[in-house]
């Protein structure tokens, strides 16, 4: 495929992304009711967590690690933002501030902003900290770890292997973690050592599973469309292919196979 | 000018900037598009220049910003040190004495591959254990076929990573696993972020970003 072509469909899928969010957003407004959505383990455990920091007056710790507004990772550093904006309006009622850490030196703006707005009790400048990246900054939240004593550690941002050591001490500590990174080395060690794990796309549904406004939940739903055509059309693709290598197989019969994989996958669906 | 105005004023900044250069980075530096019209050359280097203009802002932002960084951290242990947190003054003694120290040796770095280098290798050698533990702890916290399978996994690959011929076998199961299911989940994986990427992107291209919102205060 040439550049031209590809950037004439780069902006077809921006377009067709656009229009999606925007009629998501008219019938989510028109519903009313909250769409059901798939039960993530980890977005019911924060108001547990929130509770807590509540009853316990000691923060939430906060991480964006590596994430930076200006690069490549700005989506989910924005993504990141908007989970802890919610997070933070959950634990309003606490005395302690949450505590956010970046290792960005560019998101530290984008850190106390979040902080200013979803926090409405002060202390938000020396709550968003700045710290040096890479294996300094694992080691100097895990010093935190002890010092501030966070009821539970929500990382969601860009962390490679050397989330382990925060993990660990968070363990260590006994306080709980969920995690989620943009790398395929940092989701890794978040599944093998969190509480509890996002995957995926699953840190930029969050505010629809946290927030009430309908527009979130309106954005949630067009990536799970999004996401349900192209598994129909790796399917057909998939299905397609074999028909062409296999003599056994004929159009009809491929059709049928597919019709009963989209139905066995939305059974699936609606069950979870 | 009240609160929903300003959010709205940068909202508007916002989406021109992100429409401009999106069709800036789309457009620009691609003649073919304007087929084989006289001066496609040129329209295409000016539609690439409103880009090539802001992502150089983003450069230079992103490069003042490691001195709000340093100010930030020096701040926030200034306030700690204010609250009798006297760890924080090794930190600011630190910082004052590496600084001393380049400025009086005309740049020596010595200082700093003495103290940094070692602290970084012995937390990349804590790294490796912390790893093997949280192997070791899967099965404890994901006592399930998809905790286990994790582990076979790992233990596939890593045994089929020893230079010994007698796991060639092993070694084939390894390289299977790498090329196929491994990939295909990587990618599956990276599949789904950039779907939250673009979501994501169009919501800042549209200005309905939190950031731009009104502020409550």
């Amino acid at each position: 495929m040439d550049d031209t072509t590809l950037q004439v469909y780069s902006l077809l899928f921006v377009f067709a992304t656009v229009v999606l969010v925007y009629t998501a957003r008219f019938f989510q407004a028109r519903r009313g009711r909250r769409r059901r959505q798939r039960q993530i383990a980890g977005f019911e455990r924060i108001p547990q967590w929130t509770t807590q920091s509540i009853e316990s007056n000691r923060p939430l710790h906060l991480a964006y690690g590596g994430a930076a507004v200006g690069g490549d990772n700005t989506p989910v550093t924005l993504a990141g933002a908007e989970f802890f904006h919610q997070v933070i309006e959950g634990a309003n009622a606490s005395d302690a501030s949450p505590l956010v850490t970046m290792s960005a030196p560019e998101t530290i703006p984008l850190g106390q902003d979040t902080l200013r707005r979803a926090w409405h009790k002060g202390d938000t400048l020396s709550r968003a900290r700045w710290l040096p990246p890479g294996l300094a900054y694992a080691g100097a939240v895990t010093a935190s770890m002890a010092d501030d004593e966070p009821t539970a550690h929500i990382m969601a941002g860009q962390f490679g292997p050397e989330l382990a050591l925060l993990l660990d001490s968070a363990s260590r500590h006994g306080q709980p973690s969920l995690a989620v990174s943009d790398r395929l080395d940092g989701g890794a060690v978040a599944y093998a050592m969190a509480d509890y794990v996002l995957i995926g796309e699953e840190l930029y549904a969050a505010a629809g599973y946290l927030a009430e406004d309908s527009p979130a939940r309106a954005d949630a739903a067009v990536l799970d469309v999004w996401r349900a055509l192209i598994l129909l059309g790796v399917t057909a693709l998939l299905l397609l292919e074999f028909s062409k290598q296999l003599a056994v197989l004929s159009g009809p019969l491929v059709a049928v196979v597919a019709a009963i994989l989209v139905l066995l996958g939305l059974v699936s669906y609606r069950r979870r | 000018m009240g609160l929903g105005s300003r959010a709205g004023l940068s909202a508007f900044v916002a989406f021109m900037v992100g429409v401009v250069t999106i069709l800036s980075l789309l457009l620009g530096d691609n003649p073919a598009l304007f087929g084989d019209q006289p001066g496609s050359d040129e329209l295409a280097r000016r539609l690439a220049l409103p880009g090539d203009v802001l992502l150089r802002l983003v450069v230079i932002v992103v490069a003042v910003s490691i001195v709000i960084g340093i100010a930030n951290l020096l701040f926030v242990h200034i306030g700690r040190l204010a609250r009798r947190k006297f760890i924080s003054a090794v930190l600011l003694a630190s910082f004052g004495f590496t600084i001393y120290w380049y400025v009086t040796r005309q740049g020596d770095t010595s200082l700093l591959e003495a103290v940094q280098v070692p602290i970084e290798s012995s937390l990349a050698a804590l790294l490796f254990l912390s790893l093997a533990l949280g192997g070791a702890r899967v099965m404890r916290k994901r006592a399930d076929i998809w905790g286990m399978l994790f582990v076979a996994v790992a233990l596939v690959v890593l045994l089929g990573s020893l230079p010994l011929a007698e796991l060639a076998p092993v070694k084939a199961w390894s390289d299977w696993l790498m090329s196929a299911p491994v990939s295909a989940g990587a990618r599956a994986l990276l599949l789904g972020i950039a779907l939250g990427a673009v979501v994501a992107g169009v919501r800042a291209l549209l200005g309905q970003d939190r950031a731009y919102r009104a502020y409550r205060g």
